[in-house]
């Protein structure tokens, strides 16, 4: 049984959250709260953790319609990125599918993959 | 950005804020200037001041003085819009934002990427990637403006 589905997902105001995939999680709405890691560190943590317990090849994760996002959001992209770079033996494949319409995307996962671009693919949508 | 893009803004102000440090201050007061400036300004330019009156915004409430009020403004030029946010602030705050200010001038792409790498180790000050995020991510110029304990920080971008 996938453990990654079985993630519980948290309600955050202003985001909406799904596991859309054995493999992906969607995300859209804003990221604009002080402290976005009390909602979303958990939850990628614990997709993390189920990836690998998994056995994943790759793991997409759907911000395209994530219209903003405050620096503290950015960072827990940037943690998820490092912990799959930090693992030992098999590791998966962290896809971002990202928007070209949205100025943040653009710039933010291309400084991304320049970080960790031996576990990081991004894919546009649009 | 051109020449003389990040020189002072001198304008109408469209919309001003005051707001104090509580709970809920940074995302309701970004949420009104954001819709104001959707309404107000092209797509492209909303998105940007957005992300500029955000991050000025959490700036001066998480390192300004909670004593004082903390102003956001939209200004327009002729040629020019821009979000200014003004706030007390301690002296050393104001050196650390200088000094940041001229790396962000120097390379922004440089600098915003050496403050994503900051967020990963940490470290002492704290990592500034909002800042970089204004100036790399946005394209807008940042001007800072002190008055003794008074600063004043603008982004700001043609129109």
């Amino acid at each position: 049984m996938s453990q990654f589905t079985a993630v519980p997902v948290p309600k955050a105001e202003t985001v909406q959250i799904s596991l859309t995939a054995p493999n992906q999680v969607k995300l859209s709405g804003t990221i604009t709260q002080k402290d976005p890691a009390q909602d979303l560190a958990g939850l990628f943590k614990a997709l993390h953790t189920a990836a690998m317990a998994d056995k994943l090849a790759e793991v997409r994760a759907d911000v395209s319609g994530l219209t903003f996002v405050n620096s503290s959001a950015i960072r827990l992209f940037v943690d998820w990125a490092t912990w799959v770079k930090n693992e030992r033996g098999h590791r998966y494949t962290l896809r971002f599918v990202t928007s070209r319409n949205v100025t943040w995307q653009k710039t933010s996962f291309m400084a991304l993959m320049s970080l960790a671009k031996e576990v990081l693919a991004i894919e546009h949508v649009t | 950005m051109r020449p003389g893009d990040g020189g002072i803004l001198t304008g109408r102000t469209l919309v001003r804020v005051i707001c104090t440090a509580g709970s809920g201050a940074l995302e309701y007061t970004h949420a009104f200037v954001s819709a104001y400036t959707a309404d107000h300004l092209r797509g492209a330019i909303a998105q940007r001041l957005s992300v500029g009156a955000y991050e000025l915004l959490s700036n001066a409430l998480n390192f300004g003085s909670i004593s004082s009020d903390i102003v956001i403004e939209l200004i327009e030029s002729e040629s020019m819009v821009g979000v200014r946010v003004s706030n007390d602030a301690i002296a050393a705050r104001v050196s650390m934002l200088t000094e940041h200010l001229l790396k962000l001038k120097t390379n922004a792409e440089q600098t915003f990427l050496e403050e994503l790498r900051r967020s990963v180790t940490g470290g002492i000050p704290r990592p500034m990637l909002g800042l970089a995020r204004v100036a790399h991510e946005v394209g807008l110029a940042l001007d800072l403006q002190v008055q003794e304990r008074r600063i004043s920080m603008t982004a700001q971008c043609r129109r």
